[in-house]
C-alpha cells in the first residue's frame, strides 16, 4: 500500500502527463473522425501524416538549430514556426494521398480503400525513413529541447512548461476547428456532406473539394500534433505513427466516431486513462502487471468500446439499414 | 462459359481454336518447363535457375494441356526435382519451404478475407499461438511452470503438437470471433488488429510473474521434428513435411469451398442479410471461417517454431499479417490458386530477388565498383514494396491477378446433365 | 386457424412511426396483397416479419409459432421465404449457387463429411443439383445454372430470385413488387406465374405490389396500408370500392408527379 501512497502523491504530475498526452491524441482523432464522418473510411494512413508532421517540424528545428538561430529567437515562435510548415507539409500529403490513392476506389467495396489506406501507411513509413537515412545516416530524429522551465501550478503540482504550450496550444486549434466548422461556409459544407453526400452534391456543393478540404485540415491537424509530440517527448521514429494512431483513432470511436467533440473528450480520456493506468496497474496489482500493458490497456478499451458501444460515448446509436 | 485468360479449357486440342500464336506460346511454354528443371538440377546453386524453375512452375499451371498431364508434371518438379535439389542446397529447399508455409497461411487467411469478405488483420497472431504452442514445450521453457513431465518434449511430439496448435488457435479464433464478427467491415478490421497486438504484447511480457514466454528473449532451442530416432532438421525434410501439409490444406479447403458451408461463406460475403434470410447461420459460419482460418496458421506456426529453432514476438508483428494479406489481395481474393501464386512471387520477391539484388550490389560496392549508400539497400523496402503492391492492386486489379472463378463442381465431378424440364413449363420466355 | 397472423405491429425509426398498430391476417394456400402509396410501410412490414428489425410492440404468428423476436435465419427455419424489391442476388456466385444456398438448410452433411468428401455428402450433393435444376426450368432458366447471377437479364435476375426463395420449400413466400420494371407483358405472365406457383408449390403467398391489375387479378384478399396503418381490407371487389383507399391514392398521385406510372394506373383503376 506503500507504493498507492507514492502515487497518490504523484497524482497531479500524472494529471498534467495524461493531458499532454491525451491532447495530442485528441488532435490525431480529429483528423479519423472527420473523414470517417464524411466519408465512412477509416484513413489508415493518418498515423503517418502524424509522423511525417512530426519529422518536419523536427526538421525545421534543427534546421533553425544548426543556422544557429534556435538559441536566440524566442521558443513560443519556434514551435509555432515548425508547427505551422509542419501542418503546411501534412496538409499537402493528405490531400495528395487522397487523390492519388483514395479516390480511385472511392465507389469500390468498403474494404478496398480501406487496404489502399494500409498500403500507404508503409509507403510513407519506409519513404521517410529512406529520406531520414538519406539525409542523416539513421531514421530516427531527436528533437532540440525547447523548453527547460518547470511552473508551479499550485504548491503540489509543478508541470513543464512545453506541457502548457502543448495542452493551449491543442486547445486553440480545437476552438478554431469548431468556429469554423459551425460558422465559415466551408465548414458547414463539411457537414451538409457529412450528413448527406448526395443531398449535399444536389445543393450544389463541390463534393470533391469538401472531401479534398477535410482531408487537408484533417492531415494539418496530425502535423501539428506530431511536432507537439516531437517536441514533448524528445524523439521520433518512422514507425512512432503506428501504435499512436491505433490509439488515436481508439479515442475517435471512444468519443463517437464522426463526432468532432468526441474524438476531443475520447482523446483527452484516454491519455489520462493511459497515464493513469500505467501508473497504477503495477501498484494495484503488486508488480505483477506493470506500466508494459499500457498498449494491451488502450487496445482492450478498443476492442471493448467496439463490441459493447460501438456509437461511443457522444454518439447516437445507428440502426443497420437494410 | 467464357475463357479464362490463363485457364487450360477444351479449346485446346480442338486444332480450330488453336492459332500459330497459341502454339508458338505452348512451345515456348514447354521449353520452359522441361529446361528449367534440367538446369536447376545441372547447377543446383544457381539463383536464377532457380527463379526459372518457379517460374516453369506457373507455366505448366498455365499451360494448355489436359489436367492429368498438369498434374504429373507438377509432382514431378514439386516431389522429385525440388526434393533432390533441396538435398544439395539448403538455401533453396527453405525458400521452397517458406514458400509453401505462405501458401498454407495465404489459403487459410483467404478463407475469411477471400470467401467470407471479412478482413483480418490480425492472422499473425494466430501463428503466434501456434509456434508458442510448440516452442514452450518443445524446450525447457514449459520447466518453469508445468507441475509434470519432463521438458523438452522429443521431436515425435512434433506431429501431435501439429493437431494440438491447430486445436488451440482454432479455440482462440473462436473465443476472438464470438465477440467481434458481429462488427462490420472496417470496424473488424481495426479489432482483429488490436487482438493481435495484445497477443503479441502478452507473449512479449508474460516472463513474469511466471516465466511462460521468456518475454522478449525468445525461446530457443526447439526440438525439431522426429520419426522414432531420426531427427528431421535438414531444409529439404522441412520441405517435404510442409509439400505435404500444403496439399493436404489444399483438399481440405477446396472440399469445403465446394460444399454447403462454402457456399454459405461466399453468400455471406456477396449479401449478409440476405444469406440469414435463406437460412444461412452466419454467426455460426463466421466462426467456423474464422474458427478454420486460425487453426491453420496455428499449425504452420508448429512448423515455423520447429524450424527456427527460436521463437519471439518480433515475428509476429502487424507486418506479418499484412504480408500474408499481400499474398491474398495479389494472387486474388477467393482464388485458391492465386493465394498461393500469390504466396509465391512475394516469398520469392522478399527471398530471394531482394536478398539478391542486395547482397549483389552489396558485392560491387565491397569490389568498389559501385557506392552504394547503405540507406539504398533493397532489402531495406519490403514495407514499401508491400505497401505498393496493395495501394496498386486496389486501384489497378482489386480482384488479383488471378481472379476467383467459380465452377459448377457437382456438374463437372459427377459428369451430371441439365435435367429435361421436370417440374413444370418455363415461367416467360425472355422478353 | 390462420397461417400468419400479426397483432398490434408497431415500429418507430427516431421519430417516424413507419408501421402503428396493424393488425392482419392471413389463410393457408391464398395470396395476399398489401398494397398503398410510396412510404405507406410495405416494405418495412415484410422487413419485420422477416426478422430484419426488433418489434416495438406487438405480436407475430406463424403456423403457431411466435416470430416477434426471431432472428432472419430463425424466420427462415419456419420456412418463410422472400424475395427483395431491388432484386438482392449473390451477385458473384452462380446461377446454381444462389439456389444450393436456399437448400442450406435441407443439407445435413456435417463438416466431417464435407472435409473428407463422403459418399453420403456426394450423394447429398448430387441430389441437391437435380433439385436446381428442376427448379431452373420450372422458372424458365434452364441452361443458365453455370452463369454468374449479376450476367442474367434484369427478368432472368427476378426469376432467380423467386427459384431461390422457393428452394427452402416455403410455406410462406413473400414476394416484394415481382413486377417493378416489366413491362405489362411480362407482367401479365408474372400474374399466371404467380398463380401457378401456388397451387405446384403448395404455398401461400403474400405479395407487395404497385401494378394494380396485377393486384386485383390475382390476390384472393388485399390489405391497405398507408403511413403506416391499415386503412382498409378487403377482397379485391371490397377494396375497388372503398373510399378511404381512393383517396389515399388520389392524394399521393397529386403529390407525387413523376411517379413511374405504378400509381397512375393505380387510379385508373380505382376510379
Amino acid at each position: 500500500m506503500n507504493q498507492l501512497q507514492v502515487l497518490v502523491k504523484i497524482i497531479p504530475q500524472l494529471l498534467s502527463d495524461g493531458l499532454a498526452l491525451g491532447f495530442v491524441y485528441a488532435i490525431v482523432a480529429l483528423g479519423y473522425t472527420m473523414v470517417y464522418g464524411i466519408l465512412e473510411f477509416i484513413n489508415f494512413a493518418h498515423s503517418e501524416l502524424f509522423m511525417f508532421g512530426a519529422f518536419v517540424g523536427t526538421e525545421v528545428l534543427l534546421l533553425l538549430k544548426s543556422a544557429g538561430i534556435l538559441a536566440d529567437m524566442s521558443p513560443t515562435v519556434a514551435l509555432l514556426l515548425s508547427m505551422l510548415v509542419a501542418m503546411i507539409f501534412s496538409g499537402a500529403l493528405g490531400v495528395t494521398v487522397d487523390r492519388v490513392a483514395y479516390r480511385p476506389v472511392r465507389s469500390a467495396p468498403k474494404l478496398v480503400p480501406f487496404i489502399s489506406a494500409i498500403g500507404v501507411s508503409f509507403i510513407l513509413q519506409d519513404l521517410v525513413r529512406m529520406v531520414e537515412e538519406a539525409k542523416n545516416g539513421k531514421f530516427y530524429l531527436n528533437a532540440p529541447t525547447l523548453f527547460t522551465n518547470r511552473i508551479t501550478l499550485a504548491p503540489n503540482m509543478v508541470v513543464p512548461e512545453k506541457t502548457l504550450y502543448i495542452v493551449g496550444l491543442c486547445l486553440l486549434m480545437m476552438v478554431a476547428l469548431t468556429l469554423f466548422v459551425s460558422k465559415n461556409k466551408w465548414g458547414k459544407a463539411m457537414r451538409a456532406v457529412a450528413q448527406d453526400r448526395e443531398t449535399a452534391r444536389l445543393m450544389g456543393i463541390n463534393v470533391d473539394k469538401v472531401i479534398a478540404l477535410t482531408f487537408l485540415i484533417g492531415a494539418a491537424l496530425g502535423g501539428a500534433a506530431g511536432t507537439l509530440f516531437s517536441v514533448q517527448y524528445g524523439s521520433i521514429s518512422p514507425y512512432s505513427g503506428f501504435v499512436l494512431g491505433m490509439k488515436a483513432f481508439t479515442a475517435a470511436v471512444f468519443g463517437g466516431i464522426g463526432k468532432i467533440p468526441g474524438a476531443m473528450l475520447g482523446g483527452i480520456l484516454l491519455g489520462l486513462i493511459e497515464v493513469f493506468g500505467a501508473s497504477f496497474l503495477g501498484a494495484l496489482t503488486g508488480g505483477v502487471f506493470g506500466s508494459e500493458y499500457k498498449d494491451v490497456l488502450a487496445f482492450a478499451i478498443l476492442i471493448l468500446i467496439l463490441i459493447f458501444k460501438p456509437s461511443g460515448l457522444l454518439g447516437k446509436p445507428v440502426g443497420e439499414k437494410v | 462459359m467464357a475463357q479464362h485468360p490463363l485457364r487450360p479449357g477444351p479449346a485446346a486440342f480442338d486444332g480450330k481454336t488453336f492459332a500459330v500464336k497459341d502454339w508458338i506460346v505452348l512451345g515456348l511454354m514447354a521449353v520452359v518447363i522441361l529446361a528449367a528443371p534440367l538446369w536447376l538440377m545441372a547447377d543446383k546453386g544457381n539463383s536464377v535457375a532457380f527463379i526459372a524453375f518457379l517460374a516453369s512452375l506457373l507455366c505448366v499451371y498455365r499451360l494448355r494441356v489436359p489436367a492429368w498431364l498438369r498434374l504429373l508434371l507438377a509432382v514431378v518438379d514439386l516431389a522429385v526435382v525440388m526434393p533432390l535439389v533441396g538435398a544439395s542446397s539448403g538455401t533453396f529447399a527453405h525458400v521452397a519451404t517458406v514458400i509453401c508455409m505462405y501458401g498454407v497461411l495465404a489459403l487459410g487467411l483467404n478463407i475469411v478475407v477471400g470467401f467470407t469478405g471479412l478482413l483480418n488483420l490480425g492472422y499473425a497472431a494466430f501463428y503466434a499461438v501456434g509456434a508458442y504452442t510448440y516452442a514452450i514445450f518443445a524446450s525447457t521453457q514449459a520447466r518453469n511452470f508445468m507441475p509434470f513431465g519432463v521438458y523438452p518434449l522429443s521431436g515425435n511430439w512434433f506431429w501431435l503438437f501439429l493437431l494440438l496448435a491447430m486445436l488451440v488457435s482454432g479455440f482462440v479464433g473462436f473465443l476472438l470471433g464470438l465477440p467481434v464478427l458481429r462488427l462490420k467491415g472496417d470496424y473488424l478490421a481495426v479489432v482483429t488488429l488490436g487482438f493481435a497486438e495484445i497477443i503479441r504484447l502478452l507473449f512479449n511480457n508474460l516472463s513474469k510473474p511466471v516465466n511462460i514466454t521468456n518475454g522478449p528473449m525468445g525461446i530457443t532451442p526447439i526440438q525439431p521434428p522426429m520419426i522414432f530416432s531420426l531427427r528431421l532438421d535438414k531444409p529439404v525434410h522441412y520441405y517435404v513435411i510442409v509439400l505435404a501439409l500444403l496439399l493436404l490444406t489444399f483438399v481440405v479447403v477446396r472440399n469445403l469451398q465446394n460444399s454447403r458451408i462454402g457456399r454459405a461463406w461466399v453468400a455471406i460475403r456477396e449479401d449478409e442479410l440476405v444469406a440469414r434470410t435463406m437460412g444461412v447461420p452466419v454467426v455460426r459460419m463466421k466462426l467456423l471461417a474464422f474458427s478454420i482460418a486460425a487453426g491453420l496458421a496455428g499449425m504452420m506456426g508448429v512448423v515455423f517454431a520447429a524450424m527456427q529453432s527460436y521463437v519471439d514476438p518480433t515475428s509476429f508483428t502487424f507486418m506479418e499479417s499484412i504480408v500474408i494479406l499481400c499474398m491474398v489481395i495479389l494472387g486474388g481474393t477467393g482464388s485458391m490458386t492465386g493465394v498461393i501464386i500469390g504466396a509465391l512471387a512475394v516469398i520469392v520477391l522478399q527471398l530471394q530477388i531482394l536478398k539478391d539484388a542486395s547482397s549483389y550490389l552489396t558485392s560491387l560496392t565491397t569490389a568498389g565498383i559501385l557506392n552504394l549508400p547503405s540507406w539504398l539497400n533493397p532489402a531495406k523496402y519490403e514495407r514499401l514494396i508491400f505497401g505498393l503492391i496493395l495501394v496498386l492492386m486496389c486501384i489497378f486489379r482489386p480482384n488479383g491477378l488471378i481472379p476467383e472463378k467459380r465452377v459448377l463442381q457437382i456438374k463437372e465431378k459427377l459428369g451430371l446433365k441439365p435435367k429435361a424440364d421436370a417440374g413444370g413449363n418455363a415461367a416467360s420466355k425472355e422478353g | 386457424m390462420a397461417l400468419l397472423e400479426v397483432k398490434g405491429l408497431t415500429k418507430t425509426f427516431g421519430g417516424l412511426t413507419a408501421i402503428n398498430s396493424v393488425d392482419f391476417s392471413m389463410e393457408e394456400h391464398q395470396i395476399v396483397s398489401v398494397i398503398g402509396p410510396n412510404g405507406a410501410g410495405k416494405t418495412t412490414f415484410f422487413n419485420m416479419i422477416s426478422g430484419y428489425y426488433p418489434v416495438d410492440s406487438g405480436t407475430i404468428t406463424f403456423d403457431g409459432h411466435s416470430l416477434t423476436k426471431l432472428t432472419p435465419e430463425k424466420v427462415a427455419a419456419y420456412r418463410i421465404a422472400r424475395t427483395f424489391q431491388n432484386i438482392r442476388l449473390f451477385q458473384n456466385m452462380l446461377v446454381a449457387e444462389n439456389i444450393l444456398v436456399g437448400f442450406y438448410m435441407n443439407l445435413k452433411a456435417g463438416i466431417g463429411d464435407i472435409i473428407l468428401r463422403l459418399p453420403r455428402m456426394r450423394a447429398e450433393e448430387r441430389a441437391a443439383y437435380d433439385k436446381v435444376m428442376e427448379l431452373l426450368s420450372y422458372v424458365g432458366l434452364a441452361g443458365k445454372e453455370g452463369e454468374l447471377a449479376k450476367n442474367l437479364s434484369y427478368g432472368q435476375q427476378r426469376r432467380l430470385e423467386i427459384a431461390r426463395a422457393l428452394a427452402i420449400a416455403p410455406k410462406l413466400l413473400m414476394l416484394d413488387e415481382p413486377a417493378a420494371g416489366l413491362n405489362p407483358r411480362e407482367t401479365e405472365e408474372m400474374k399466371q406465374f404467380i398463380l401457378r406457383l401456388r397451387d405446384d408449390m403448395n404455398t401461400t403467398i403474400l405479395l407487395i405490389e404497385h401494378d394494380m391489375k396485377l393486384v386485383m387479378g390475382l390476390s384472393d384478399r388485399i390489405t391497405v396500408l398507408n403511413y403506416g396503418e391499415k386503412i382498409a381490407e378487403g377482397t379485391p371487389e371490397e377494396i375497388r370500392g372503398n373510399e378511404q383507399v381512393v383517396r389515399a391514392y388520389l392524394g399521393v398521385e397529386e403529390a407525387d408527379d413523376e411517379e413511374d406510372g405504378g400509381d397512375a394506373a393505380a387510379g385508373e383503376v380505382l376510379a
